[in-house]
């Protein structure tokens, strides 16, 4: 039992799932406090113990499955599950699988696996065949984790997409191989062998499955709001992209009020929040006044507590006009914030921080609109600016950070590199989506929003002027 | 009286009138065999708080509440100094402190005197407990309930940690002060942001997401005993498909009693498009979602 719960976390960790061994240890506890272990039992406890979050919980599902219903190899469901034997029990392994599987592997017309025993991932697929998933499972998160190479001159999507394409050959090689093996060898083709092939060839298609479906979290806690106030019927309907240079003077107009307001309701908050704990040494001292009685108790003004801002805006086509007005609006709040920090993007992020320290906020946007080392006519990479931003600007984030990133999610079918995302996500304290698009032109044609959505705690609409309005106030209030 | 098994677990927050999945009553039989904090996370409304209320009634034990939010200290969460009694204090006994040095030859004998007398201005009577330090110091066990964690500032959390983890605290005037009694500590999150790996270590982990329809139609029964089932069934597949929409804030169980129980008051025992929007109120709480829900009303009776 010991070895089969550590052998399914090998498998949950090659997946990326953070399982401590004390975690390990605790499970297993647990698992000894129960008389009698069901599966749903059973499954119930691992998943308290390794899935430690909703986002997980979808993962380990996927892993069980593979691991106690598809991969039955060297599994005694006994010993799982003593007293189920009926439907939803693994299967038992097929008799004769590992000794079909010897003679496969030691073919002596095989130059494939004799010569070189075969590389990492022929190694993998043949493990997994022998029920051992955990080499493949490595090898199919190296496909979600790669990095594209970032040339300047060509770029393409294929790295991953090669990657896994190299494994599905790999997959059907060996289905090929395998029947090659049982033609040449006519005293294996009986019942009992056939049995076996084909318990091997589902395998394989789980391998493929396993492959071609990408782990998608379940995201429940995302707070995704299509509905908002209507606070202006006509000029707030409008999209950013459409608006007359009179009616953005009118929008202008409207956020500098909006932002007024915010800023003084927000000092308000803080100056009524500030009230921390009594101050000693001072309320001695006005104690003087009053004959050494402290009759006026002085409290320390707690510090600030106010977020860090990193925004990440996609400077591209219509996108621009929505990234123009948040920046706008941020950099007019920043006193709300402890700090602000913002880059732009096409294909990499430029940071431009400096230039709204210099400027007020129009004039930063202008400079920045003329500003030759931006290249506006590259195709947006979102893939390959994540990547340039984790190399260069990760240790912006903190758990006290939150990130804002302003785009379409329209990525011209470069690789999205959501895993990314994720790893954004791991570091700070909120990462919010704001896509000028309404949610209806979401995931149509090269839209990688549905993927991005899936690693964002917030992710909204935000073309018009009232998504803005709307969007704003819940962050600053 | 402790939990025996999981299905003792079952029964008794059955009547105490909780009604718990397989799942709920497993982890809590775990959390109380293992002395280990249970971390819930769902949806708001879902019954993460009612489940700890639950358990202490089952368990009769006190409940003691933390409630977090941005900007929870140490001082509102565990202890604080009474320094304007100390300083009072100081006042009213100047006479008696004066006696104590008096017979002191130099600044430095005095200061040595006060030093040992520190003691009584550092003690239990000067000492405002918060709700974690009146959970471990407290002789007979309670049920901790820390709620909405996920609003806590990360300084917090990590305070947390040593807490959950040897259920001890260091005040560094009276010393590190251990748990009289270990606790059912239970915490909520409603996923405003991820806990850190390292508090999620210390808890076993439960999701409780919005009830199944028949689970649903059980609590109305179990809270509103005289409710016809054709109006109750209506409600809850209602509620259900309500709770579809894109709403700001989807009607969580709570609601769907107070609408059966509106509904109840009004005597209606058809759902249609009028009930519906005359009733409301008790099913959203914002203008928005008025607006969503009466776009989609034809569909919500239709269905």
């Amino acid at each position: 039992m010991v070895n089969l719960i550590l052998k399914f976390v090998s498998c949950c960790r090659a997946a990326d799932m953070r399982i401590s061994t004390a975690e390990v240890i605790d499970c297993l506890g647990q698992l000894a406090f129960m008389d009698t272990c069901g599966e749903p039992l059973f499954q119930t406890i691992l998943r308290a113990n390794f899935a430690k979050s909703r986002r997980e919980q979808g993962i380990f599902n996927r892993l069980y499955h593979l691991f106690f219903h598809e991969m039955q190899s060297g599994l005694n469901p006994e010993s799982v599950f003593p007293e189920k034997t009926q439907a939803g029990q693994p299967p038992a392994p097929e008799p004769g699988m590992t000794e079909l599987l010897r003679q496969f592997k030691e073919r002596p017309d095989d130059a494939f696996f004799t010569k070189n025993q075969g590389d990492t991932l022929d190694r993998a697929l043949m493990e997994f065949l022998g029920g051992s998933p955990l080499p493949f499972i490595a090898e199919v998160q190296k496909i979600h984790t790669q990095d594209e190479q970032a040339s300047p001159l060509f770029r393409s999507n294929l790295g991953q997409l090669s990657s896994r394409l190299e494994i599905m050959l790999r997959i059907n090689r060996l289905k090929t191989r395998m029947v090659q093996f049982l033609g040449a060898h006519d005293a294996w083709v009986n019942k009992d062998v056939r049995s076996v092939t084909a318990a091997l060839n589902r395998r394989l298609d789980k391998a493929l499955e396993f492959l071609n479906t990408d782990p998608r979290p379940d995201n429940a806690g995302l707070r995704e709001t299509g509905s908002h106030t209507l606070h202006y019927k006509t000029l707030g309907q409008i999209p950013f992209s459409n608006l007359t240079p009179e009616e953005i003077k009118a929008v202008k107009e409207i956020i500098d009020k909006l932002v007024r307001k915010l800023e003084e309701i927000s000092s308000r908050r803080f100056s009524a929040a500030s009230r921390g704990m009594v101050d000693v040494k001072k309320t001695i001292q006005r104690s003087v006044k009053y004959l050494g009685v402290p009759l006026e108790i002085v409290h320390k003004a707690r510090p600030l507590r106010k977020g860090k801002i990193v925004a990440l805006c996609d400077v591209s086509g219509s996108v621009w006009s929505t990234a123009r007005f948040m920046l706008n609006i941020l950099y007019s709040l920043k006193t709300c914030f402890s700090r602000v920090k913002s880059h732009v993007f096409i294909e990499r992020p430029f940071d431009v921080t400096s230039f709204f320290m210099s400027h007020d906020a129009n004039e930063a946007i202008k400079r920045i609109l003329n500003d030759t080392r931006i290249n506006y006519n590259a195709r947006t990479d979102y893939g390959m600016a994540f990547q340039q931003f984790r190399d260069h600007h990760f240790q912006e984030l903190d758990k006290k950070t939150t990130l804002i990133i302003i785009g379409d999610a329209r990525s011209n079918y470069f690789n999205p590199r959501e895993s990314l995302l994720e790893a954004m996500r791991n570091r700070c304290r909120r990462l919010i989506w704001l896509n000028p698009e309404q949610e209806k032109f979401w995931g149509t044609g090269d839209s990688e929003m549905l993927k991005y959505r899936d690693h964002c705690n917030e992710a909204r609409a935000c073309g018009n002027l009232n998504q803005l309005m709307a969007f704003i106030e819940t962050l600053v209030l | 009286m402790l939990f025996k098994n999981v299905n003792d677990v079952q029964t008794r927050m059955e009547q105490a009138g909780y009604i718990p999945s397989p799942e709920i009553s497993t982890i809590v039989f775990l959390a109380q065999e293992t002395q280990k904090p249970v971390l819930i996370e769902g949806p708001a409304g879902v019954g993460k708080t009612e489940l700890a209320k639950s358990i202490a009634a089952c368990l009769e034990r006190q409940m003691i509440r933390l409630q977090c939010y941005e900007g929870l200290d140490e001082s509102k969460a565990l202890y604080e100094w009474a320094y304007a009694k100390q300083l009072l204090y100081t006042q009213m006994l100047k006479e008696k402190i004066n006696d104590v040095i008096s017979d002191t030859a130099s600044l430095a004998q005095a200061v040595d005197e006060i030093a040992r007398h520190e003691d009584a201005f550092f003690s239990d009577r000067f000492l405002q407990t918060r709700p974690l330090l009146s959970a471990i110091t407290s002789k007979d066990p309670v049920v901790l309930l820390i709620d909405e964690v996920d609003k806590s500032d990360p300084e917090f959390e990590a305070f947390l940690l040593e807490l959950l983890s040897d259920f001890q605290v260091t005040i560094p005037e009276l010393g590190t002060i251990a748990a009289q009694s270990r606790p059912f500590v239970v915490l909520t999150s409603n996923n405003y942001r991820d806990m850190s790996d390292a508090l999620k270590r210390r808890c076993i982990h439960l999701y409780i997401d919005y009830p199944a329809i028949e689970t649903e139609k059980e609590i109305v029964r179990l809270k509103i005993p005289g409710i016809e089932e054709r109006l109750l069934d209506k409600v809850v597949q209602t509620v259900a498909r309500i709770r579809e929409l894109d709403l700001k804030k989807k009607p969580c169980i709570s609601e769907t009693l107070d609408w059966a129980r509106s509904l109840m008051i009004l005597q209606q025992d058809e759902i249609t498009e009028a009930v519906i929007s005359r009733t409301l109120n008790t099913l959203c709480k914002h203008k928005t979602d008025y607006g969503v829900v009466r776009a989609n009303i034809g569909q919500l009776i239709k269905a």
